[in-house]
């Protein structure tokens, strides 16, 4: 059983100290992963996102995040990037990493993702530069993940977003901004490369739980959903158990 | 702020708190009555949540600006969840 402690919208800055920092203490023991689902910084400051680095420095469980659209406001993602792989916190944007936990193999595949809206109601990369740089966006980000899940070698896979694959997760939002929380190409990613999990934020106000519409499960762990620290999902890795060996073989 | 017309008024705070870095939170749901702000939604923190009342009353100096926004919990979790 792996157990995935995982949190995002975490929105750190100026007065956020100490937030978090309680909650870590005994996460080792409660936890084998901690995911971070973006949006770690109010307005995208190295800054700010070196407040929560400090908290999240020295846990003795590996620490992997993709970031949030907060994280890119201020131009300066890669800086807010090189401050979480300082204190070894492992940044996905269309890449993937795989983590061996007691013989586990468990790959996460990460993107900021973008949005555009769902099925029947999605935007077209038609007319206007701007329209077509924004859904395009999209596309370019869903099959980088596409790839990325596709070529884990892993025994547990797992989608770490930030923006919303899919619909359900959104509920309690203004049905008008569901094209700015998420889009299915995401979830078509995953259901394209197969995954056990997938991970999102961004939607503040929507439901903690889904499916893709190949039956995957979506959890929304932005932390004004969850109200917890994070919230703790455990994965069966499946894994076939060999009889034990008596007596040697003749 | 110069002053817009009252039906933009409630937009118009919501984006300049948006847009002022000592806040910078999207979901703040801004009503006006009369001379009044109600603020709503979630919050991060004790301290954000007086931030958020301090800039808006730089923003609206003549109005009384009630804050009704919410700190979320970070607390640990009591329970896991087994997905499958």
């Amino acid at each position: 059983m792996i157990r995935i402690a995982a949190v995002g919208d975490l929105h750190y800055g100026a007065g956020s100290k100490e937030i978090l920092r309680p909650s870590l203490q005994h996460l080792h023991n409660r936890a084998d992963l901690l995911l971070l689902a973006g949006d770690l910084t109010r307005c995208g400051g190295p800054e700010e996102v070196k407040i929560l680095a400090d908290e999240l420095r020295g846990l003795p469980i590996p620490v992997v995040a993709v970031l949030g659209n907060h994280d890119y406001h201020a131009d300066r993602q890669d800086e807010v990037r090189r401050v979480l792989e300082d204190a070894r916190v492992r940044v996905l944007e269309g890449e993937a990493t795989t983590i061996d936990i007691d013989g586990v193999r468990v790959g996460i595949a990460g993107t900021k993702g973008f949005g555009g809206g769902f099925r029947g109601a999605h935007g077209s990369d038609f007319g206007e530069p701007e329209m077509k740089a924004f859904v395009g966006h999209t596309k370019t980000l869903s099959d980088r993940l596409d790839k990325a899940l596709t070529d884990l070698d892993a025994d547990l896979r797992i989608a770490l977003l930030h923006y919303s694959p899919i619909e359900a997760t959104l509920e309690g939002e203004r049905l008008e901004i569901y094209p700015f929380l998420g889009s299915y190409l995401l979830a078509e990613a995953v259901d394209n490369a197969g995954a056990d999990l997938v991970l999102h934020g961004h939607a503040h106000h929507g439901a903690e739980k889904g499916r893709t519409p190949a039956g995957i499960p979506v959890r929304n762990v932005a932390q004004p959903v969850i109200r917890h620290a994070y919230n703790i999902y455990t994965l069966d890795a499946g894994r076939q158990v060999l009889p034990a060996v008596a007596g040697g073989i003749s | 702020m110069s002053e817009p017309r009252a039906d933009y008024l409630p937009e118009a705070i919501r984006e300049k708190l948006i847009h002022d870095p000592r806040v910078a939170e999207q979901d703040l749901r801004v009503e006006v009555q009369a001379h009044r702000v109600l603020l709503g939604g979630n919050v991060a923190s004790p301290q954000l949540k007086e931030k958020i009342t301090e800039v808006a009353k730089e923003l609206l100096p003549d109005y009384e600006v009630v804050n009704e926004t919410t700190v979320v919990s970070a607390a640990e979790p009591d329970s896991e969840e087994p997905v499958s």
